[in-house]
């Protein structure tokens, strides 16, 4: 199983790109896409559902074009898009009996496949109420099953916490752990701790291009030794702020602590393990 | 007040940026054109016995004047009727709820921008007929004054009123447009059957256009001195024209009462704002939860579960249309009130009690006609409730799910027409069945073009509303069922409108399925 996307452009007017000369390779496994707000992540994962061509490129499944057979991305692909909605009128039972009918599943273990994703995903007890009363999260967890309803070998999460209480993103983070072994799953997201427990690869992008793309070590392995935190007066915040790359900062006794990166630590800073988050500030502040 | 301009201007840029108000613009200009026929064209607007009025700027100024407070209204209100809805939708009113501005304010300054949607068209309509004058005069002076009175005193206060009405509607049937699509329907119908009796009774008239025509119908008593009532036809009448005699129409001196009624239904207009502010609940939980039509569900279990992949039951493929076409179907017939379909029942039995020509000619428009909500979105809702990237990712979704759409649509239709059917059937009327049958598959296509064209409802709900008007008034050219026409010129002229409408159809959804982002 492999998906191949090669040198791909989304070109909006004259000279305005979603997505720019976009290459990457993806095998089995989890790839956590990060990237700041309109990086161009929802873009591509558009193109790769084949809801959206783009202007240039190629993107082949297992040497298959897809721009040109969507039908053969379509038939295993699970797709979870980030900003969806539902009929109201039905109920889940219905409506992932329609969706399911609509990726081409059927048979007698359908029911069954859908009962159990419903009772799997704590939905069984409202399963025959319409889903236009569903909060936020259940809706989620709606769109959650629709995405594995055919058992998909490619399947697409974007930003798919939102929404998701804490002990429901646990479940999550196992469920796409589970997914991982057979398949490939690209999981989408601006927060960094989605993707750092599970990821087995990393692609970080920025304004429609690719910053870097690997493992997590290795990605880490960009700011190690450049990651300390330092105890500094509130009103000094601002001007820290203009020197350093911060990554957070928390009160701490009437002071601020900051944590930043930098090559040249200040005075008193105390040098800190690196993280994932750590590596992705530095590289969307210094790209 | 600065600030409260500024959110007319606002909301008013907003709703004039929209797809729907470039349609029923260009569609307003396109009626427009017509309104006063160019001197050859075979057809007439305005005519009273065999007289039409000399191509002068009265005439032409009065005429684009009514028909235009005519035409907008019944159209206008289609167009303005969801700015409250929209701001549902968008959640846009709750922030305004949080605001400080008031209800009466909020209403008030959601009339103002309808009726400023409206003067826009107008304003357009208004250019347009000065240009009609220069194009076909009889070589008459222009004077402007005669074209601006007809659209103040005339146009602007019904058209007002309208801005109104679409409020009020908001506010007290947002959630039900099916509802306010049909007593729009009718409330319309029946002012424009209302005739003045005396000169004082034209202030009743909201469009203020009976004035006009017993004006312009004196006029030519003037000439053929008769005193009994002219032969007046208003609307569109092809034929016979070259006939027609010329009359000298100079325009309409308005009595004090009239002038002083338009200015009081403006007045009455601010009166019922006034009088509705209470019934708008701001936007609150209630009104939004009644406005989802059901309840919200508590499912938050403690117990936890997860989802092993390998002990999920393995799906089969299936590729079978079967249960995309239920789904659909179950969509339309759950869309809206359940009592509702009590209308259509008692519909459907009228149908089979009445004579077979009314039943026809009067009962299965309006049927179908009450539709209008179910076939308005029927393509398009997966943009409305933001499902098409699920539509769109799937298995042929041009040949699997726009088809059983079509379906679901030609079912319902047919559904409901079954007991004339069965009584044409019967009657061995092949004719009759046939047309009905087309009629049908006609209108929903005609939904599902229009549909797929703007990706929207407005367009396809404004020009149903108009055709079921004409079909209610027998008028022929409007007849996609049968009711007034058969034969096999007719069937296949029906024919080939579904052929042509299948093929748009086609072609522009595989292009939006291919260009979705």
């Amino acid at each position: 199983m492999q998906l191949d996307v090669q040198n791909i452009s989304k070109k909006y007017g004259r000279d305005k790109y979603g997505l720019k000369d976009f290459s990457i390779t993806i095998d089995k496994g989890v790839l956590g896409l990060l990237g700041p707000n309109g990086a161009g992540k929802s873009t591509l994962l558009k193109m790769i559902a084949t809801v959206s061509k783009p202007t240039h490129g190629v993107i082949l499944l297992n040497k298959n074009n897809i721009l040109k057979d969507a039908n053969y991305m379509r038939k295993q692909l699970g797709f979870l898009p980030q900003d969806f909605g539902v009929y109201p009128n039905l109920n889940a039972y219905e409506f992932l009996e329609y969706i399911a009918a609509m990726k081409g599943v059927g048979g007698s273990h359908l029911k069954l496949r859908i009962k159990q994703l419903l009772d799997s995903l704590n939905l069984a007890d409202v399963a025959h109420k319409p889903i236009g009363s569903y909060s936020g999260g259940m809706k989620q967890r709606i769109g959650i099953a629709q995405a594995l309803l055919n058992d998909p070998k490619l399947i697409i999460f974007d930003e798919p916490t939102v929404g998701l209480d804490p002990e429901e993103r646990v479940r999550f983070r196992n469920l796409v752990s589970d997914l991982a072994n057979d398949s490939i799953v690209i999981l989408s997201s601006h927060i960094v701790s989605d993707i750092d427990t599970i990821a087995d690869k990393v692609a970080v992008m920025k304004n429609g291009s690719l910053i870097t793309n690997g493992i997590q070590e290795d990605i880490i392995e960009s700011v190690s030794g450049k990651v300390f935190e330092i105890l500094i007066d509130k009103n000094d915040l601002s001007t820290f702020k203009d020197k350093q790359i911060v990554v957070s900062t928390t009160r701490k006794k009437g002071k601020l602590k900051v944590r930043y990166i930098s090559a040249n630590p200040i005075g008193n800073s105390i040098a800190q393990q690196a993280n994932l988050e750590d590596a992705y500030l530095y590289l969307t502040k210094t790209n | 007040m600065k600030l409260f301009l500024q959110t007319i201007k606002y909301d008013y840029l907003q709703r004039t940026r929209s797809y729907a108000f470039l349609i029923t613009l260009c569609a307003s200009l396109a009626i427009a054109y017509t309104f006063v026929p160019e001197p050859n064209a075979s057809y007439s607007t305005i005519r009273i016995a065999d007289y039409v009025g000399s191509y002068n700027s009265a005439w032409f100024g009065y005429v684009t004047a009514i028909m235009t407070s005519v035409f907008l209204s019944l159209v206008g209100f289609y167009l303005v009727n969801n700015g409250i809805k929209t701001d549902f939708n968008t959640k846009v009113g709750q922030i305004i709820a949080s605001t400080k501005v008031s209800n009466f304010k909020y209403l008030l300054f959601k009339t103002l921008s309808n009726f400023m949607v409206l003067i826009t068209i107008v304003f357009c309509v208004f250019l347009m007929s000065i240009l009609l004058f220069f194009l076909y005069n009889d070589g008459t002076a222009f004077s402007l004054f005669q074209f601006v009175k007809p659209y103040v005193l005339v146009t602007l206060p019904a058209l007002f009123f309208i801005a109104v009405l679409a409020v009020v509607f908001e506010v007290f049937l947002m959630k039900y447009s099916a509802i306010q699509n049909v007593l729009f329907f009718f409330m319309f119908s029946s002012m424009m059957v209302f005739v003045p009796k005396t000169e004082n009774q034209h202030a009743l008239d909201v469009f203020g256009t009976k004035i006009v025509i017993e004006q312009m119908e004196e006029s030519v008593k003037l000439i053929t001195n008769s005193d009994a009532d002219e032969d007046l036809s208003i609307g569109y009448v092809l034929g016979n024209t070259k006939k027609a005699k010329k009359f000298d129409f100079n325009g309409v001196d308005f009595p004090r009462v009239f002038v002083l009624s338009r200015l009081l239904w403006i007045l009455f207009g601010f009166g019922i704002i006034t009088a509705i502010t209470p019934f708008f609940k701001r936007f609150s939980d209630r009104e939004s939860m009644k406005f989802k039509r059901v309840k919200s569900v508590k499912g938050e279990v403690n117990e936890f579960k997860e989802v092993v992949i390998e002990n999920l039951s393995k799906p089969k493929i299936s590729y079978s249309i079967f249960p995309l076409c239920k789904t659909e179907l179950l969509m339309l017939f759950r869309k809206g009130k359940k009592w509702f379909w009590i209308i259509n029942i008692i519909g459907m039995v009228l149908l089979v009690v009445l004579p077979l020509e009314m039943a026809h000619q009067l009962v299965l428009p309006v049927l179908w006609f009450l539709q209008v909500n179910r076939l308005s979105d029927l393509v398009t809702k997966e943009t409305f409730y933001n499902t098409h990237y699920f539509v769109f990712a799937s298995y042929k979704p041009l040949q699997r799910v726009l088809i059983s759409q079509l379906f679901a649509g030609i079912v319902l239709m047919l559904f409901l027409s079954l007991p004339l059917m069965i009584r044409y059937a019967f009657e061995s009327h092949f004719m009759a069945f046939t047309s009905i049958l087309l009629g049908g598959v006609f209108i929903v296509l005609l939904a599902s073009v229009l549909g797929i064209l703007t990706q929207g409802k407005k367009l396809f709900e404004v020009l149903f509303f108009m055709i079921a008007y004409a079909n209610i008034n027998g008028i022929i050219y409007a007849d996609y069922f049968g009711g007034f026409q058969d034969g096999v010129s007719y069937l296949l002229k029906l024919i080939v409108c579904i052929s042509v409408f299948i093929t748009l159809i086609v072609l522009v959804r595989k292009r939006q399925v291919v260009n979705l982002a």
